[in-house]
């Protein structure tokens, strides 16, 4: 019996007694329907979650129970082996060779030992899961079906159940969430061992490389962070001065002068934008934008103009987060009461006198909304800068310069085989700690101002 | 009373797409009084209301043909300017819409846009008269800084005829403007109509026949896009010649 079959046992079972409940449920002879507590279907599914749930348990807990048990079994063949690493290898060898997945027999006297006792006990142990859980199964299987009487209050255990589960999954989210952010700062103050919070957060001098052997030219890295948070404020404002007009002006023509055939075709094709891997607009970045801003920069006579640069990389940013702005201040312009723009037009304004006059003060709160989010977005973008700004830190204000970002770094110091125990390596985490508390404060600031102008037009 | 000749509409008819939605209209209004236009939901009142400022020209699908003479000058002629038609004609709408600004802003909205003041005293004295005009002064002086849409149902609409009045229109539109208010508010719009129509042309639109009765010199009785009765409203509700009408405001139909 294999670990797919017992599953597909399990399910069998479980749907089985969702439809004996049910029927037995409907079956229910009564004079007057209402005495029946339960809809035949909270029956079945009530059955249904009792049959499945402790085959579920038992499978969770009989596998970390075993898992355990088969390590330190399997840890007593290599015995003498001192170092941990190395009977951490040995075991894992021992795992991979009875799964199938390498055919080495490693050089050590019991390994052969040892993969026959993992092999029979893995199977044993299969085996005998595989009963107890089906027995169990059927306990419960038939236990349920015994519950459905007229009095059984399936329906508040299945809500129960139903609230129950809800509950544990937004728990889950908020610990997934603290967990994150925990990991980081965990790294983050590791990496703060070795390097000064001072020195991160206000060194001008970015340059990451550690020499591998003492005495190399070079040899301790330096950490000043401000030129990679620059270069990424940099580009996003640039982005900003692109999506801003562009996303504002198409969201007031959208929602109130295109007629509604335009607006049903022209809307879909902007959204279509945010639809693009950012890696797609990566190569657009490099192949078409780089280029272009090149040859224009030859025309002009501008000095220093690499084909890599925070204008190009901003740009192409820019057109990547003109549909955030674009949707969301034509969702909050399209929300303002119609009356209000009748009223405005009645009193004799034009158009264009009522949209900058009421109906952007009105839906003021949902523009600034949409600009902070489109500018977290540029913050955090990654692709698009990896491959059109590059990757030298210089403290520059110039759009013609490559400068980087910090998502750039990141992906710089992380890729490839790396050291976790070198500042270079930790680096990465105090930058992406820092990034997030960015965020989160502009996150912060922008509900705060959606709050402020709530208040002010509700 | 003179009789002075204010709205002649001629031969109007109104098309919402390919549903026509008023059917021939010959109706005069006439200069400060009241007129009500009154019948059954979806007979046709508001559409027509919406032709004496051409608000109409908002849905895309609307098209009109037939004249409607204002002081003589036919204002659905491509030559009048809508804009500068909807300053002469306020309007006044049936759920209270104040801008979502202070009392005072609300105001000065329409003066701001037609640059009708030379300094911020002329401004506060439009202000201040428009809102005495209306009824509201005394009630909000103390609160002109504060939101509009923070005032009562009854007060925000009497600051929409306020923001309407600010320009100076001749006429004024009310489309229900009472629907959405209680009966001591209602009472309070009604006294200010009375006293409104001895500057203004108004011409309102009620679903109330109490109101209609109440407040209007003439009445124009409306049915499934026609124009069926007008006259003097003591006549109209006395002795309607039809027998629709008869029906209408007797309570049979409606």
């Amino acid at each position: 019996m294999t670990i797919e079959f017992l599953i597909l046992t399990i399910l069998g079972l479980t749907a089985y007694s969702f439809f004996l409940s049910k029927r037995k449920a409907s079956a229910l002879n009564v004079i007057n329907p209402l005495d029946v507590h339960s809809q035949p279907h909270y029956h079945g599914l009530f059955s249904a979650i009792l049959t499945i749930a402790p085959a579920i348990i038992l499978l969770f807990l009989w596998s970390w129970l075993e898992n355990s048990i088969f390590k330190s079994n399997l840890e007593s063949y290599f015995s003498d082996v001192v170092d941990p690493y190395k009977v951490n290898f040995y075991v894992s060898g021992v795992k991979s060779f009875v799964a199938g997945a390498s055919d080495t027999l490693m050089n050590h006297s019991n390994f052969s030992a040892a993969v026959e006792y993992y092999e029979t006990s893995t199977k044993m142990s299969l085996a005998l899961k595989s009963i107890v859980i089906v027995i169990i199964t059927l306990i419960a299987f038939r236990y349920s079906l015994n519950l459905v009487t007229a009095k059984f209050k399936a329906r508040d255990l299945v809500e129960d159940i139903v609230i129950r589960t809800m509950k544990y999954a937004s728990i889950f989210a908020i610990f997934i969430t603290l967990g994150i952010v925990l990991s980081l700062l965990f790294e983050t103050l590791r990496f703060f061992e070795s390097v000064a919070v001072t020195e991160f957060l206000f060194g001008t001098h970015w340059s990451p490389q550690m020499s591998i052997r003492e005495g190399q030219v070079g040899s301790s890295g330096s950490f000043g962070a401000v030129p990679v948070f620059t270069g990424t404020l940099l580009i996003s404002i640039i982005a900003m001065l692109v999506a801003g007009p562009i996303g504002l002006f198409s969201a007031i023509y959208l929602s109130q002068y295109a007629s509604n055939r335009v607006r049903s075709y022209a809307k879909p094709i902007i959204e279509v934008l945010a639809g693009i891997p950012t890696v797609v607009y990566g190569f657009f970045a490099v192949i078409t934008v780089g280029p272009f801003f090149r040859d224009l920069g030859i025309f002009f006579n501008i000095d220093g103009f690499s084909s890599e640069s925070a204008l190009i990389a901003g740009s192409v940013l820019g057109i990547m987060i003109i549909p955030f702005i674009a949707s969301l201040t034509d969702d909050s312009l399209s929300a303002v009461p119609r009356s209000l723009k009748e009223g405005s037009l009645a009193m004799g304004a034009t158009l264009s006198e009522t949209t900058t006059r009421v109906i952007i003060p009105a839906s003021f709160h949902g523009i600034v909304g949409s600009f902070l989010l489109a500018f977290s977005r540029a913050i955090g973008e990654t692709m698009i800068v990896v491959m059109a700004a590059g990757f030298a830190a210089n403290l520059t204000a110039n759009p013609f310069n490559a400068v980087t970002t910090v998502t750039v770094q990141i992906v710089g110091l992380l890729t490839g085989d790396q050291e976790f125990d070198s500042p270079k390596t930790m680096s990465a985490f105090a930058l992406a700690f820092v990034l997030f508390f960015l965020t989160l404060i502009l996150n912060i600031i922008s509900l705060s101002i959606v709050k402020k102008f709530r208040e002010q037009y509700e | 009373m003179s009789e002075s000749l204010k709205i002649a509409v001629k031969n109007l008819n109104v098309f919402y797409g390919k549903k026509q939605a008023l059917f021939d209209i010959n109706l005069n209004i006439f200069s400060n009084e009241v007129t009500s236009l009154i019948g059954p939901s979806g007979c046709g009142k508001s559409t027509l209301i919406k032709c004496f400022n051409r608000m109409n020209d908002l849905v895309e699908i609307c098209k009109y043909d037939g004249e409607v003479l204002i002081d003589g000058e036919n204002i659905n002629d491509t030559s009048t300017d809508p804009v500068s038609l909807r300053t002469r004609v306020g309007m006044v709408f049936q759920k209270p819409n104040p801008f979502p600004k202070s009392v005072y802003d609300n105001i000065a909205y329409g003066p701001k846009l037609h640059g009708m003041y030379k300094n911020k005293d002329d401004l506060d004295e439009i202000v201040v008269s428009s809102l005495q005009k209306a009824g509201l002064f005394n009630e909000v002086k103390d609160r002109l800084f504060e939101p509009g849409t923070g005032l009562s149902g009854g007060q925000q609409q009497r600051l929409c005829i306020a923001r309407a009045l600010a320009v100076n229109p001749e006429i004024i539109l009310m489309d229900e403007p009472c629907s959405a208010l209680d009966p001591i508010a209602t009472a309070k719009i009604e006294e200010l109509i009375e006293e409104l129509k001895e500057k203004y042309t108004i011409v309102i639109v009620t679903h109330s026949m109490q109101q209609a009765a109440r407040v209007s010199n003439r009445t124009a009785y409306m049915h499934m896009g026609e124009l069926v009765e007008t006259g003097l409203t003591k006549n109209i509700f006395s002795n309607p010649e039809h027998a629709k009408t008869q029906d209408y405001i007797t309570g049979r139909i409606g």
